[in-house]
This record gives C-alpha cells, structure tokens and sequence, in this order.
C-alpha cells in the first residue's frame, strides 16, 4: 500500500447559518498516486468535502467542525490556509471567477508569489507549469482571449506550479462543450498518470469517472453513502437512481441485460471493458430488436422558421456562418448540437433580430425578420438563455412575469390573468410573492420560462439549459420542454449533453465552424458517429454499442439510442430466468 | 469587444521601458500646471508637445483624432461662451475695464444681434480647451505605454499598499467578464418584448436601468467563489511576497522625475512670482 | 440532525482579505461593475443631448453596501480603470475619479445608528467648503447674479442641504427598511444628497477651469434638475432591485453596509 496523503477522521461540518450538518462522520483516506473520484448529487456534500482538504472549510466559512483532517501529515485546523495552499492546489468549477490575473504567466505566479517563491525560481516554474498542461506560448494572453478548456487548463496549471501533494477539482468541466471537457479530462488523467500527480475530482461526467478514478466516493446528503471501485460503484445503477446520479450508459446497459437473465457476472461500467462484454454476451444471446416504428415523425404545413444561405459576418471579420439553409415546422422539437464557435448562437439569434444577417434570409411564419422588431418576434418566440439570473430583473416571482407583460401595455386584467396562468403552469403559484432569488436554481430557471410563457410564443428556444445542472437539474428542465412540446409549442434545445437527449428530441442540427454538418432524425444523427466526432461530440455509449453489436453480429439493427432499447433488443433465456 | 486591456502603444521605446513612477509624477506635474496656468500661449504650447510626444513614442493619430472629434462639441460651446458671454473675469484678469472686440453682430439679427465677441474671452476660451486637451492627452502618454504588470509593481513600490494594487488588476481582469454580462443581459431583456421606444420616459428609465441590477447581483455572488480561490492561492492580502515582475528605477527614471519636479517648481516660482502662466501675464 | 462522532474542534475563523470590513472580493467586483457602467451611457431620457454613464448612480449605492472606505475604493478604482481604458469620455479625468470618490465615500457616511455616527461631517465639510468656493467664485469673482447662482445650482445646494441635515440619518434608515418600496425613496433621496456633495466637489475644481458666465448658469438651471431626477431614479430602480436581491441571496454584510 502506498503512502496515505490526506485522512479524513470522523469529520462532521456545519455552516454558520446551515440549519443541519453539510458533512457527516465522513472517514477516508486518499493515497499518493490515486485518482480520487467524489459523486453524489447537488447539495449531497462534494464541495464541502473538497474545501476540507485545504482547510477553508472552517478556517475561512467558520461554523462547527469535528474530527479530523491530515493532508501531507499536516492537521488541517492546526494549520493557515495558506500553507495548507502550499501542499493543497484547487481548481474549481467556473474558468471566469477563479483567474485572478490579467495574463497567463501572472495566474501562475500568483499564486507562488503569495507563498514567497523567489522570482527565478518563479520563472522557472512558469514555462514547466505550462507545458504540463500544453499551453505553452500563451504566457502574455488575457485569460479573457482563452477558450473555457483553456481557461480551465490554465487553473490546473497555476494549482500545479504550487508542487502540491494533491490536487484537487471540484466539478472542472461543468461549464465546458465537449472538447472542453475532453481537453481537461485529458490534462487531469495525464497529470496522474504520468506524474503521478494524486487527483481529488468531483465531477458529475459519469462516463469518464468510471473510466479514469481508481476509487470513488458517493456522497449523499452529507453522508458517505458508498466507497469503492468505479466498478464498484458504478455498478449500483439502483443506487445511482436513488441519489439522482446518472450511471454510465454501459453498466446501464448491461445492468438492464443482466437484469433480463443475461449471463453477466460483472457489470462493466466504462466503453473498453463494455465491448470485452458484449462480445461474450451476444454470443450467448439472441438478438431480436422490438417491433417497433424506428422511423422518425414528420411535420407537415408552411415553415414556421426558415433559413435561406443565411451568412453572418460579425464586425471584426469572424464569418460565423457560411450560408445555413433550413426550415422548422410548428411543433417539432429540434436539437441543435456543436461546440462552442460552432455557430449554434449566431443562427439562433438571427431567429430573434438580435443579430441581421449579412446575406441570405431569415423568416419567421413566412415574413422576414427584417420586416419585424425584436418585441415583435419576443411574442412569437421565447428565449430561454443559459443563465436564469443574468434574466431575473425584478424583486418578486409574480412581478418578473407580469415584467414583459406590463412593457408590452395589455390591460391590468389581462396581466394579471396570463400571470396567474403561467406561474400555474410553472407551478409557482406559491411562490408569487417570494423574491426570485431565494429560490434553488431549477426555479429560478421556471420563473424565467414562466415569464416567458406568458408572452404566449409559439416557438421556445432553450440555450444550454443543462449546463452546470446536475442530473436531476438537467431532466427537470427537459421535462418542462416536453409539456410545452406536448402542449403544441415548437421547441428548440441547444445542449452539450447528447446522452439527456433520446427522450425529447426529433431532429438534430448538426453544426460545425459555421456550417450546417447534418440535419437529420436523431436516430440517423446520433448513428453518425464518424460525423460527430470529426467535431468532438461523443455520441452516446449505448449508441457505440449498438454499432458494435452490428460489428460483432453482421446483421443490421435499428439505429437505437438508449441503453433501455439496446437491452431491449436482448433475448437471454437460456439461464431460464427470464424467458 | 476588443477592450479587454489598456490599449498599448506597439513601438518599443525608452519611454515604453521607463519605469511608472517617473510617469506617475509626469502626469500628476502636467495635471496640475494645466489645471493652474491660464495662458492661452503656454497652454497650446503644453498640449502640442503632448501631442508630439505622444505620436513620437506611438500612440497612434487615429486615437489623438479621436479625442479631438469626441470633444469638438465641448469646445465650441467654451469657444463661444467665454467669447460671447466671459467679461466680467476676463476685465478683472487682465485689469482692462473695456474688452477689445473681435466682431459683433449686426444689430437688426434675430435673438443674436448686438452681440459681441472680445478678443480676451476668446483667448480664455482657447486657453480653457487646451487645458483640457492636456489634462486628457497626459492619459495616453503615460498609461499607453506602460504594461500593466509594470504598472502594478510601480504602484508597489511607489508605497501604494498592496491589497489597492490587487484590486485594480483584479478589477482589469473582471471588468470584460462583466462588460460581456451586460450584452447577455441587455438581449434578454429585449427578447421579453420590452420595447423602449414606446414607453414614457420614466417607464424607459425603470426598464433600462435594471439592466443594472442582476449585473450587480451575479458579480456579488461570483464575489463569493471569488474569495474562496483567493484563499486556495495563499492570498492573504499581506504586502510581504515576491513578485514576478520587477521595475527598477535606473538612471534614466530618476533623471526624468527630476526634470519634472524641477519643471513644477520653474513653472511655480514664475507663475507667483513674475505671473507666467497666468492670463493676461507676459506670455 | 446528526450526531457528530467526532471530537469537537476549535475553530479558528479567519475570514479573507478585507479592507475595513468589506471583502477584497466584493470590492473588485463592485470596482469592476463601476468599470463596466462606465461604458454604458444613459442617454435615453436625455433628450437635451446630454448624457452620463450610468456609472453615476451605482457610485452611492456601492457606498452603501461597502461602507465609506471600501466603497470609495471600489467606485474609485472603477471610475479610474475606465479612464485608464478609455480617457477620451472622461472629460477632466482626475476630477472623474475624485467625484466617483466622493460621492461613495458621503453615501458609505449616511447611517443612523451609533457606528461611525459622526463620519458625515467629513464629507459635509467637503461639501459645504466646496459650495463656498464654486458659488463665491461665481459671484464674487465672475460676477454671476445671484438668482442665476441659486437657480442654476439648486440641485446642488439643495442636495447638499439634504446632506447636512438630519434628512441624511431619514434616507439611511429608508434604506435600511425591510419596505422595499421605501428603500427605493431612500436610495433616490440618498443618492440626490450624496452624488450632491461629489457634484460640488467636482464642480469646485472644473469651475475653477472654465469659469462659465451667467448664461451658462441659467441654462444649468433647466438641465441639471432633469440630470439628477433621471440620475437619481436610475439609483432608485438599481439600488432597490440589488438591495433586495442581496437579502434574498444572503451575502454576508460588510461590517460598515447601511442596507
């Protein structure tokens, strides 16, 4: 056993003003070289637990601790929080808020010229710092001229010029597209593997920490719930539920499989380990796919939103679009997937006047944009954006959605008529005379779609509602688009997460670098896996195994996209379990 | 937006390697002299050179044009005011109980008619618009053609205390974030439909105004997230640390604040005592 | 509730970085908001043609939540990073700076309990000494009327007045009310005294630069009350929306805040 770099003992903690304890009787340990996985939904504790290690939790928040924390033999109360920093580096979850300096090479110094490293030994770390993260060159940038991965990747950096014993990141991706989020995940795991760097990481990207942690922790209301093995752990898919975690597309799979009598003696819960599965299991299986119609619904009638070589050029000579062509029709619910730059705002925008095009046309139930107003178009179509409090203008729930009504000059009768239907609808009834803000996040992203349900549009667009969400977040806000899908409305979702999306979405845009890449049924986007991972999208693991299921069976599936239909299509019943 | 830092001169010169205190002390000498001489002689004099010398270690004509456009309008109305309208402090200034015309308007001209402009008020007009052109111009030249980590350790060391010189370059770091906010927020107000141009002015003041507010309220809460990476990066707010930068003073520096504390007493002693510099004084 | 198995620990509560209560961290993010209003004129109900950034009335509010000191760093590092960036909109830069100072500074010093009761005489004595200079010039110096004195700088002295009197101690307590339509009067009224005082203060330099004649006193006396009503009404939307916003959230109070 290697050697023990931070010990948690019996460790309880309560904020000030926290009414119940945030930690409870917490007790592990963390060895040199491991990557330490923490899971658990919002509020379970993960933060918390991260800022122990450091001890800002309670030197900086104050309230009641007990027990003990040791992190490089060092008691973590006994010690200031900036030598705990020296052995301890962090890294958070927002790139904007945590660099501090106004260029690379000064986040990386700051840090160190706290802790009084002289100035050669400084400029010696820079350059050693950066090229561990693989951003050599960047040295005089303003954080501001960097992507979120780099932002993200100059955090790392700054933390691993500290030369701590451990590092630890506290959700890293969550405000990052996919390559994003790969890039660091890639940085992270090289750091550990390579340099052997230990990794404390909390992250809800279930599908690369069951393939990368060694052990991981899943907390649960302040509790440690479970301790284990990614395999371990992973594998629990009834666990995961119960504690509003996703578990990885593949252990659901073949937890499903297993469930259905297959002969799976260990559920696999990362892609490798998955097809070294599949390839048994299928052997001893008969795969028969459901009776179902695959075949995607169409929309008929004059489109509601068209594009024509729609080509937008912005003032400082970007092209971020390069003549879109394409039409939506009423009630159909489109994805819009790509990386960030891809061009998914900038055509999205055009739908609303905020943007003009340079060239081609833009229109709205057949009349172009131009010919109309932003007010008049905020009628027709509802926005959504990411961050619900960047939206929130006013002091109480009931006001921020008569807010646009009162603007727009309907009678007092009529305001108050559409704000009582539309807090109802959102269900926040109840809430009307609260301030919008002291409500967790999931409402305050309600009382911003109320407010813009009671503007009655036809159309909603949704920008990245699953970002920084965990979950159940993230489902409770795609739940809301399939009421108002299902209400007749046209809906339209931008999102990183592919794998939330079976569920909801009918049609996909595909966009890269300005272009349109495909605009097809979901079930024929997803299955073009070549094509989204030319442009850094993952698509779904259940997706991945089903073309390998093809691979391996030489017979054509349908183009399934959940773990539930790809264990469906299994028919096990030689173990005489399940029929 | 392109403002995500000072703009900065591209030439390379000995000014863009002095240290700031010497250009701290410049700024603060020329702002003071511009803001006490009323010479209309000395004043154009002060801003020309300040133009010169801007262009020589290069700041660029385009910005220099643009200072001179944004305040033309301001110009003109100190142009005309203290021509038309200055004669009380002109007369006490320059002890002549008439002022010398410049022209006048015919008497039978409408609401204008009558009206004279004295050459002494037109003088202190110019003088007041070179002033400002000073005050303004001595920006450029000293922050342009400073990095801003030279900047900060130059505030270090000219005693300013360390937590004030974090703030201003934390501050530089934030305010583009911020300054992008406001476009994000600005959109989704539009996009509820608001549309300005058809309410009552206090209506358009409530509605615009609150732009302001969730701006306010989600930089306080990144406030909070803010303080916690503070504390993981051993900020303590102590001035006891080292730095990666560093900005000696050579000798250069201190000849050239020398030169200006001496300009400051010259320009002094000759305004008190033989009334250079002031209006109506021998130059 | 738990029961913690734990021995019970010490805590040592060091909170972070400060300057007179207030949080370094609040500090640059408010300075940063100043920077970022700077950029933002409100010329919308300024028909006149006139026009000031809407960075004039936040400066009082971030008194209010800083306190007098922290409050008049932030505004002041605010107002002088957006003269650094871009001096041409600032006019007399220096005076830009020392009005964002002030005007904090005479917001953070309006309280109505015990704590720092007699801070305000500070700022009034800037105010009031600042008067004195700017309207003796005027008239003694310049030979402005008296009428156009007064009328044209009504908003001013009347602002000031506010200032001085018992008024001062009325607006804190407003704006500490858990009313929020009383928080609004008082952030307006608040913000007419305080950004008043930084007004003279300001004035007292640029009059000492320009010297206008009478005539241009008597147009004042037309534009400035409809500058303060706007400047003041902008405070009064933003100061109560962020008030109420901050008690919602429950960010820690700065020692010296008066909401």
């Amino acid at each position: 056993m290697s050697e023990i770099i931070a010990a948690l003992d019996k460790v309880s903690y309560k904020y000030p003003r926290s009414s119940d304890f945030v930690l409870k009787n917490i007790d592990l340990t963390i060895r040199k070289g491991e990557f330490f996985g923490v899971i658990g939904p919002t509020g379970a504790g993960k933060t918390t637990l991260c800022l122990t290690l450091n001890g800002i939790v309670p030197q900086f928040y104050g309230g009641r601790f007990f027990g003990h924390v040791h992190v490089a033999g060092l008691d973590t109360l006994d010690h200031p929080i900036s030598l705990m920093a020296s052995h301890v580096g962090a890294v958070f979850d927002d790139p904007e808020t945590q660099l501090i300096a106004t260029s690379v090479e000064n986040e990386i110094a700051f840090a160190l010229e706290n802790l009084l490293v002289s100035r050669e030994e400084i400029m010696a770390r820079i350059p050693r710092a950066l090229a561990a993260v693989r951003l050599e060159g960047t040295e005089k940038k303003h954080p501001a001229e960097l992507s979120g991965g780099q932002k993200q990747r100059l955090a790392i950096a700054a933390a691993l010029a500290v030369q701590p014993d451990l590092l630890v990141l506290d959700e890293p991706t969550s405000q990052l597209d996919p390559v994003g989020a790969q890039e660091v995940f890639a940085t992270v795991r090289e750091l550990n593997k390579e340099l052997g760097m230990t990794i404390v990481m909390a992250s809800h990207a279930a599908e690369e920490m069951a393939e990368y942690s060694d052990r991981v922790a899943l907390l649960s209301h302040g509790e440690l719930a479970a301790l284990g093995g990614p395999d371990e752990i992973y594998s629990q898919i009834e666990r995961l539920l119960q504690n509003d975690l996703r578990p990885p597309e593949v252990a659901s799979t073949f937890y499903l499989i297993q469930k259905k009598g297959g002969p799976i003696p260990k559920i696999p819960v990362w892609m490798g380990e998955g097809v070294e599965t599949l390839k048994k299991v299928q052997k001893t299986c008969e795969i028969t796919p459901p009776r179902e119609n695959w075949t995607a619904r169409t929309y008929g009638g004059e489109p509601l939103l068209s594009l024509k070589d729609l080509k937008h050029v912005y003032p400082d000579g970007t092209e971020a679009l390069h003549g879109v062509s394409l039409e939506i029709r009423e009630g159909e619910y489109v994805l819009i997937i790509g990386q960030n730059g891809a061009g998914k705002s900038t055509l999205v925008k055009h739908f609303l006047n905020l943007l003009k095009p340079t060239s081609g046309s833009v229109k709205v139930g057949g009349v172009e944009t131009s010919q109309m107003t932003v007010s008049d178009l905020a009628r027709r179509i509802g926005y959504v954006a990411q961050n619900p409090d960047n939206q929130i203008f006013n002091a109480t729930v009931g006001e921020e959605v008569a807010f646009a009504l009162k603007g727009l000059g309907y009678a007092a009768e009529e305001v108050e008529s559409r704000t009582a239907e539309s807090l109802a609808a959102m269900g926040l009834s109840e809430a009307r005379e609260m301030h919008p803000l002291s409500l967790p996040k999931g409402d305050r992203a309600r009382v911003v779609i109320a407010a813009i349900l009671a503007m009655k549009p036809e159309i909603i667009i949704f920008d990245e509602p699953t970002t920084g969400q965990d979950y159940r977040g993230a489902k409770y806000i795609l739940e809301i688009s399939r009421q108002l899908h299902q209400m007749g409305k046209t809906v339209i979702v931008i999102t990183h997460h592919l794998y939330l999306m079976p569920e909801y979405a009918e049609r996909v845009l595909v966009m890269g670098k300005g272009t349109l890449l495909m605009d097809a049924p979901i079930r024929e986007a997803y299955h073009a896996v070549k094509l989204l991972q030319s442009t850094f999208l993952m698509p779904p693991q259940a997706v991945l195994l089903t073309q390998e299921l093809e691979k391996l069976k030489g017979q054509p599936l349908p183009k399934l996209l959940t773990p539930d239909e790809l264990a469906g299509c299994f028919r096990c019943n030689h173990s005489g379990r399940i029929p | 937006m392109s403002m995500l830092k000072f703009q900065t001169v591209e030439r390379d010169s000995f000014f863009t390697r002095l240290d700031f205190r010497p250009k701290l002390v410049m700024m603060a000498v020329i702002t003071i002299v511009a803001f006490v001489w009323e010479s209309p002689l000395l004043q154009v004099a002060m801003a020309s050179l300040l133009i010169v010398a801007a262009l020589v270690v290069g700041v660029k004509f385009s910005y220099i044009r643009l200072v001179i456009t944004v305040m033309i309008p301001f110009y003109i109305l100190l142009l005309l005011t203290h021509g038309f309208f200055n004669i009380d402090q002109v007369k006490a200034l320059t002890g002549k109980s008439e002022l010398t015309p410049m022209f006048v308007f015919p008497e039978n001209w409408w609401l204008i008619g009558g009206g004279m402009m004295s050459w002494e008020g037109f003088l202190y007009g110019i003088n007041a618009i070179f002033k400002t052109l000073s005050l303004v111009l001595v920006i450029p030249l000293g922050v342009f053609t400073t990095d801003v980590d030279t900047m900060i350790v130059g505030m270090v060391r000219a005693r300013i205390p360390y937590k004030i010189a974090f703030i201003f370059s934390a501050t530089l770091r934030f305010f583009p974030v911020l300054f992008q906010e406001i476009g994000m927020i600005i959109e989704a107000q539009r996009l509820r439909g608001l549309a300005m141009e058809k309410m009552n002015p206090i209506q358009r003041v409530r509605v615009y105004a609150k732009v302001a507010v969730p701006l306010i309220l989600g930089a306080m809460v990144k406030s909070q997230q803010l303080e916690v990476v503070l504390q993981s990066k051993a900020f303590s707010g102590s001035p006891v640390r080292t730095y990666l930068h560093e900005s000696e003073m050579r000798t250069v520096d201190y000849l050239l604040m020398l030169f200006f504390v001496l300009f400051f007493i010259a320009a002094t002693v000759l305004y008190f005592v033989f009334r250079i510099g002031a209006f109506g004084g021998p130059i | 509730m738990t029961t913690p198995s734990g021995e019970e620990r010490e805590v040592k509560f060091l909170g972070g970085a400060s300057i007179d209560g207030a949080p370094v961290a609040y500090i640059i993010v408010l300075a940063a908001v100043v920077t970022a209003l700077s950029f933002i004129p409100f010329s919308v109900v300024m028909a006149s043609g006139g026009s000031f950034p809407m960075a004039q009335g936040v400066y009082s509010l971030v008194g209010w939540v800083l306190g007098p000191i922290a409050g008049a760093v932030a505004s002041g590092i605010g107002a002088l990073i957006g003269v650094f960036l871009a001096p041409h909109t600032a006019g007399v830069a220096p005076v830009t700076v020392y009005g964002a100072v002030v005007a904090a500074f005479a917001a953070g010093t309006m309280v109505f309990g015990k704590l720092r009761s007699k801070w305000w005489i500070i700022a009034a004595v800037i105010g009031v000494g600042s008067i004195a200079f700017f309207f003796g010039r005027a008239l003694f110096v310049n030979g402005v009327s008296l009428k156009a004195v007064v009328l044209g700088g009504a908003s001013q002295w009347v602002g000031v007045l506010l200032f001085c009197l018992p008024t001062r101690n009325i607006f804190a307590r407003w704006i500490a009310s858990k009313n929020i339509g009383m928080v609004a009067l008082g952030v307006f009224f608040g913000t007419w005294a305080s950004f008043a005082v930084s007004h003279v203060a300001q004035s007292a330099i640029t009059y000492y630069m320009f010297n206008w004649p009478e005539e241009v006193w008597m147009l004042l006396a037309g534009l400035v009350p409809v500058e303060y009503v706007s400047r003041c009404l902008i405070g009064a939307v933003i100061g109560a929306g962020v008030i109420a916003g901050l008690r919602a959230i429950g960010i820690v109070k700065p020692t010296y805040a008066t909401y």
